[in-house]
C-alpha cells in the first residue's frame, strides 16, 4: 500500500511522517506519534474521548481522516501544559476528585478547555451544553462541573489561584479530602492502560466471532488464513492444552467456541499478525461451516419442556434457583387487611465503561505465562488459566492494568484465554484491543429480570407476609449469575424485617448475550420491584411512604430474610437525614405532585431545553462557598 | 393537565459489604521506609473508585507519615500478596483494614526499636504527619530518622497481615445464613419534570443519605454516589440493550444511549457514619449501595407526578406517552379500593 507524507505542528513541534492512507488522526495520534493520552472509546464519534484541538477547534479524531490533517495545528492532551505541570483545568479536575477511572478524562479536559477558550465567562448551563458530547460513566459529572467552575474563576481572577489548593488536613488523614494520588497521571493523559502499551516485536490480535446465536460448529478450516504474509497465528478450541472452561460458578464457557456456539459474537477463532490490517484481512481467510440450532430467546421459553438444550449439563436450562424461606406465608396472607400483587420487569443494560477490553500477552524469561489486562480478578483468573494452559499456577501470572471502569463487567475472563494461547503459540507479545463494537456483544450485562411480587400488609402498615419470584435470563453462559440470584434472593424484601416470607430467584440459559456482574448484583433488579411495591401500599394504606418505611424498618435484633440477626442497623437515621435534607412535605403517594410545596427549591436544578443554553447569561457567581468547604 | 408535570419520590434499599455468603480475605504487606516513606503491597486495587487514595490515607494514619509519602505496589499474582476481586464493595473493608493491620505491624517493629533507644515504654509513642514522638517528654524525631535508627539498630520495619470477613453460606432449604458480617442502608429522593407532549423525564434533584461505616475520604464517597444515580437514573430512563432472535440491536453508542452531561440533576449527599464495630478502620463501604434506590425513587417521582406507575423498566418517552394514553385519572385509586374490599372480605373468611 502506498503511504502518505503527513505535516503538522503536534503541541508546537513540527511533525514529518510517513503513514498509511487509511488511518484517522486518531490512529496516527496514539501509534504513529504515541501520543496515547487521547483515547478510542468508541470509534464512532458518540463518546468524545479521542477529543483534539484542530487548528484551535475542538475536534474529535476518529472522524477524521490523518489525511486530512495534513498542514494543520494539532494540540493533544498531552500538549496542555508542560511536563510536570497542570494547567489550572487540569489542577481543578484534580482537586475536585473529578477523575475516577480517568478513560474519559482526557477528552474531558479538552473539552472544558474549549468550553472556557470559547467563553471565559460561560455559565454552568452553558459548560454542561458544551461538555454534552463527551460521555464519562463513573463519576456522574458533578464533579466535573464544579472543577469546571473553579478554573473558569480562577482563569478569570474571581477566584485566587489557592483555590486549586488541596484542602488542609486536620488531626488526622481519615475523613480528610486527600486529594486523589492518580488524578495528575489521569488529567494529563499519561497514565497508559492496556491499549495504550506497547512492547517490542508485539503482534495484533482480532478474533472471528459467530454470525448467529445458536449453531453447531461442523468444521473451522485456518489454512487458508495461516499461510498469509504477516499471519503469525490462528488459534481455536482445539490449540487448548488443558481443561477448557471459564466461568465465576460454574466453568462452563470455552475460551473460543467448542463444537457449538451458544451466542451472537462469540469467540470462534482469533488471529495473531504483525499488524491490525493483515489480522483482519485473515479473519476473512477463515472458513466455518454452521448448522443452525434452533434457540432459546426468553428466559419464560427456557422452561418450556422440549425447549432447545443449551448446555448438554444442564438439560432443564436452569443456571440456579435460590430459595428463601422463613415463617410462615399462608399464615401471614391470612392475618393480612390488604393484599397487593403485582409484575416488575427490568431490562439488560451494558456497563458502558469507556476503556473497552484490552490486553497483552508474553511469556517471560521464566517461561512464565503473563497475560496484562483490566481484569477485575487476577486471583481468580489465574487459577481458571493455569487449568486451562495445564501449567503450573506459578507459571501464570495475572497484571491488573489500569482499569478505565469495570462496574462487574471486567471480571469475567472472556479474551485473556486467547492471548495466552497465542502468545504460547508465537513466543511473541500478542495484544488485543476490543471495538466498541465487540464489547458491546461480547461482554455480559446486567441481567433482566422479572418479579412476581404479592405483599400482605395490616391496615397499621405492618408487612404481613411476602412471596417474591424472580425469573433472570442469564444468557449463553454461567459467569456471575449463580451469585447474583444469591444476593437479589438474599437483599429482595428489601431492609424491611418480614416474618413470613416465600422467596426464590431463577436464572436460566438463553441464546441471547450472556448476563454477568454488573454494580449491585442483582440488588437492584429485586429492590426496584420491592421499593415500587412499598409505594403502591403506602398509597393503598392512605400513608407517608417514609412512615410506611419506618413501620417496618430493619433495626438492631431484627432477623434478616435469611435469619441473620443484626447487630447493628442504621436506616432510621438514613431516612431521617434524607427526609431532612430534601425537605420532604409528607403524605401518602397520591398523585399528589400538583400540590406539592416541596419543589423546585434551591437543592434542584431547573429543567431545560436542549440548545437553549449557549448564549444565557454568563452565572459569574464565584464558587467561595465550596472552595471553603 | 398541565403540559409538564413535577412530583417527588423516595426510595430506600440496603446491601452486604464484601463477598456473599462466604468467607472473604485481603493480604498486605508493609514497609516504612526510607526517607520516612512508606510502600504497601497488595493483590488487587484501583477500578476507578479511588480506593488507591484511600489506602494511602490509611497507611499514613498508622504509620505516621502522609499520603504523598505512600508507594503502592500492586495488581500483580506473582508479585503481591492475594487480595481476591476488585468488586462486591470490598476494596475499603477487605483491602483497607488489610492495608491498616500490616501498617501497624511494620509500625511496631518501628516502635519496639524506637523505645528500647529512647527508653521509654512502647505505648507512649505516637506518629503523625511525618514525625514521632514519645508523650509527656521533650523526645520528638522525624520518621526519616526514625527509620535511620531502626535500621542501624539492624531492624528494617515491615510487617503484613490478612483480613477476614465472617460470612457464612445459606441453608440449601430454606436459605438461612449470615451472608455479611457488616450491612448498610440507604435512601434516595428524586424530584422530577414529566412533560406529558413528549413523554420525556428530567430528573431535576437527587438527595441521596447513605450510611457508609465511616468515610475515610468523603468528596471520593460523594464521588461514588454522584456516579452511582447516574447509573442509576441511564437504567430508569434511558438505558437498553437490546437483542432481536439472540441478534444485538444496540450495536454502538449511537444506538446505546448514556447519560450526558445534560441529564444529571442536582445530587444532594448526605454522608450517614455508623461505625463497624467488627472492623479496624470501622468504615463498610458505598460503591455498589449508591446505585440501588434510585431508579425505583424516580419511578416513585413519575406517579406523583403523572400517576402512571411504570413498572418495567427503563420509562423511555414512548412508555411515559403510552401509558398515559391509557390512563384513566383515578383508575389506580379505584383499584386500590378494590383490592382493599377483597381483602377485607377475604379476612371476614368470605
Ligand atoms: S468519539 Fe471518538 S472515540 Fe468516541
Ligand atoms: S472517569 Fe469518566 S469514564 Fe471513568
Amino acid at each position: 500500500m502506498p503511504k502518505i507524507d503527513l505535516t503538522m505542528d503536534v503541541n508546537g513541534r513540527k511533525v514529518v511522517k510517513q503513514t498509511e492512507p487509511h488511518k484517522r488522526l486518531l490512529d496516527f495520534l496514539r501509534e504513529d506519534l504515541n501520543l496515547t493520552g487521547t483515547k478510542e472509546g468508541c470509534g464512532a464519534g458518540e463518546c468524545g474521548t479521542c477529543s483534539v484541538f484542530v487548528d484551535g477547534k475542538l475536534v474529535k479524531s476518529c472522524l477524521m481522516p490523518a489525511a486530512k490533517a495534513d498542514g494543520a495545528k494539532i494540540e493533544t492532551i498531552e500538549g496542555l501544559a508542560r511536563p510536570g505541570s497542570l494547567t489550572p483545568v487540569q489542577q481543578a479536575f484534580h482537586k475536585t476528585g473529578a477523575s475516577q477511572c480517568g478513560y474519559c478524562i482526557p477528552g474531558m479536559v479538552m473539552a472544558a478547555t474549549s468550553a472556557l477558550r470559547e467563553n471565559p465567562d460561560a455559565g454552568i448551563e452553558e459548560i454542561k451544553e458544551r461538555l454534552g458530547g463527551n460521555i464519562c460513566r463513573c463519576t456522574g459529572y458533578t464533579k466535573i462541573f464544579e472543577a469546571v467552575e473553579i478554573a473558569r474563576d480562577v482563569i478569570a481572577g474571581r477566584l485566587p489561584e489557592t483555590a486549586l489548593d488541596e484542602d488542609a488536613t486536620g488531626e488526622s488523614f481519615i475523613g480528610a479530602n486527600v486529594r486523589r494520588l492518580d488524578a495528575p497521571s489521569k488529567v494529563s493523559g499519561r497514565l497508559k492502560y492496556a491499549a495504550d502499551m506497547k512492547m517490542v516485536d508485539m503482534l495484533q490480535m482480532q478474533v472471528l466471532r459467530a454470525p448467529m446465536p445458536h449453531a453447531r460448529i461442523v468444521s473451522i478450516d485456518t489454512s487458508e488464513a495461516e499461510a498469509m504474509d504477516g499471519v503469525a497465528c490462528v488459534i481455536t478450541a482445539d490449540d487448548v492444552p488443558g481443561t477448557d472452561g471459564f466461568g465465576v460458578f460454574i466453568h462452563d464457557q470455552p475460551i473460543m467456541a467448542r463444537g457449538k456456539v451458544r451466542h451472537f459474537g462469540e469467540a470462534v477463532a482469533a488471529v495473531a499478525a504483525e499488524d491490525l490490517v493483515t489480522a483482519r484481512r485473515a479473519l476473512a481467510k477463515i472458513k466455518v461451516e454452521y448448522e443452525e440450532l434452533p434457540g432459546i430467546y426468553a428466559p419464560e421459553d427456557a422452561l418450556k419442556p422440549g425447549a432447545p438444550v443449551i448446555h448438554d449439563y444442564a438439560q432443564d436450562n436452569v443456571i440456579k434457583h435460590i430459595p428463601i424461606r422463613k415463617g410462615d406465608i399462608d399464615k401471614g396472607f391470612a392475618e393480612a387487611d390488604l393484599i397487593l400483587e403485582d409484575e416488575f420487569r427490568t431490562q439488560q443494560v451494558e456497563h458502558a465503561y469507556l476503556e473497552p477490553e484490552a490486553g497483552i500477552a508474553y511469556v517471560d524469561h521464566d517461561d512464565v505465562v503473563t497475560v496484562l489486562s483490566p481484569s477485575q480478578n487476577i486471583t481468580h483468573h489465574r487459577h481458571m488459566l493455569a487449568h486451562i494452559l495445564d501449567l503450573p499456577i506459578n507459571k501464570v501470572r495475572f497484571i491488573m492494568s489500569p482499569v478505565g471502569g469495570g462496574f462487574g463487567g471486567k471480571e469475567d475472563m472472556i479474551y485473556q484465554g486467547m492471548l495466552a494461547l497465542a502468545a504460547m503459540k508465537t513466543h511473541r507479545p500478542v495484544q488485543l484491543n476490543f471495538t466498541r463494537e465487540e464489547s458491546l456483544v461480547a461482554s455480559a450485562k446486567r441481567h433482566p429480570s422479572r418479579v412476581k411480587y404479592k405483599m400482605g400488609l395490616k391496615w397499621s402498615g405492618e408487612i404481613t407476609a411476602i412471596e417474591f419470584d424472580m425469573l433472570s435470563d442469564g444468557g449463553a453462559y454461567g459467569m456471575s449469575s449463580e451469585g447474583v440470584m444469591r444476593k437479589a434472593a438474599i437483599l429482595s424484601c428489601g431492609p424491611y424485617e418480614v416474618h413470613n416470607l416465600k422467596v426464590d430467584t431463577k436464572v436460566v440459559y438463553t441464546n441471547n448475550t450472556p448476563s454477568g456482574a454488573f454494580r449491585t448484583f442483582g440488588g437492584m433488579q429485586a429492590q426496584f420491584a420491592t421499593e415500587s411495591m412499598m409505594d403502591m401500599a403506602a398509597e393503598a394504606l392512605d400513608m407517608d411512604p417514609f412512615e410506611l418505611r419506618r413501620i417496618n424498618m430493619m433495626r438492631i435484633g431484627s432477623r434478616t430474610h435469611t435469619q441473620q440477626e443484626l447487630t447493628t442497623a442504621s436506616l432510621d437515621r438514613v431516612l431521617d437525614a434524607a427526609e431532612a435534607a430534601s425537605r420532604w412535605e409528607a403524605g401518602a403517594p397520591k398523585v399528589r405532585g400538583p400540590r406539592r410545596g416541596d419543589l423546585g427549591g434551591p437543592d434542584a436544578r431547573k429543567p431545560c431545553t436542549l440548545g437553549a443554553r449557549i448564549g444565557d447569561a454568563a452565572d459569574t457567581e464565584t464558587k467561595d462557598e465550596r472552595v471553603a468547604s | 393537565m398541565n403540559r409538564k408535570m413535577r412530583g417527588r419520590g423516595m426510595a430506600s434499599s440496603w446491601y452486604g459489604i464484601a463477598r456473599t455468603a462466604t468467607i472473604d480475605r485481603a493480604g498486605a504487606w508493609a514497609e516504612l521506609d526510607d526517607g520516612g516513606t512508606a510502600k504497601i503491597v497488595t493483590g488487587v486495587t484501583e477500578i476507578g473508585e479511588g480506593i488507591l487514595t484511600v489506602l494511602a490515607q490509611v497507611a499514613a494514619e498508622e504509620l505516621g507519615v502522609r499520603p504523598e509519602d505512600v508507594t503502592i505496589g500492586d495488581n500483580d499474582t506473582s508479585r503481591s500478596p492475594e487480595a481476591a476481586h476488585a468488586g462486591a464493595t470490598r476494596q475499603t473493608y477487605m483491602i483497607g483494614n488489610s492495608v491498616a493491620l500490616a501498617s501497624r505491624d511494620a509500625r511496631a517493629k518501628l516502635f519496639a526499636e524506637i523505645a528500647d533507644h529512647w527508653d521509654v515504654p512502647v505505648d507512649s509513642l505516637r506518629a503523625f504527619n511525618g514525625e514521632l514522638w514519645a508523650q509527656d517528654t521533650n523526645l520528638r524525631m522525624s520518621m526519616d530518622e526514625a527509620v535511620k535508627t531502626c535500621k542501624g539498630r539492624g531492624v528494617v520495619p515491615v510487617g503484613s497481615a490478612s483480613f477476614t470477613a465472617h460470612g457464612t453460606g445459606l441453608d440449601p432449604v430454606d436459605g438461612s445464613g449470615s451472608p455479611w458480617q457488616a450491612y448498610v442502608f440507604g435512601t434516595q429522593i428524586a424530584e422530577v419534570e414529566v412533560d406529558t407532549w413528549t413523554g420525556e423525564v428530567q430528573v431535576l434533584g437527587i438527595w441521596a443519605a447513605h450510611d457508609v461505616g465511616r468515610a475515610i475520604n468523603p468528596r471520593g464517597v460523594e464521588g461514588q454516589i454522584e456516579g452511582g444515580v447516574v447509573q442509576g437514573l441511564g437504567q430508569a430512563l434511558m438505558e437498553d440493550y437490546q437483542t432481536e432472535k439472540g441478534y444485538t440491536t444496540t450495536h454502538g453508542f449511537a444506538k446505546y444511549i448514556l447519560p450526558t452531561s445534560l441529564d444529571i440533576p442536582q445530587i444532594n449527599c448526605t454522608i450517614v457514619e455508623d461505625p463497624d464495630p467488627l472492623s479496624p478502620l470501622q468504615a463498610k463501604g458505598i460503591g455498589e449501595p449508591a446505585l440501588v434506590p434510585t431508579a425505583p425513587a424516580i419511578m416513585n417521582a413519575i406517579y406523583d407526578a403523572i400517576g402512571v406507575r411504570i413498572k418495567s423498566l427503563p420509562a423511555t418517552p414512548e412508555k411515559i406517552l403510552d401509558a398515559l394514553r391509557n390512563h384513566v385519572p383515578g383508575r389506580e385509586q379505584i383499584a386500590q379500593s378494590a383490592r382493599q374490599d377483597r381483602a377485607e372480605a377475604h379476612r371476614r373468611g368470605l
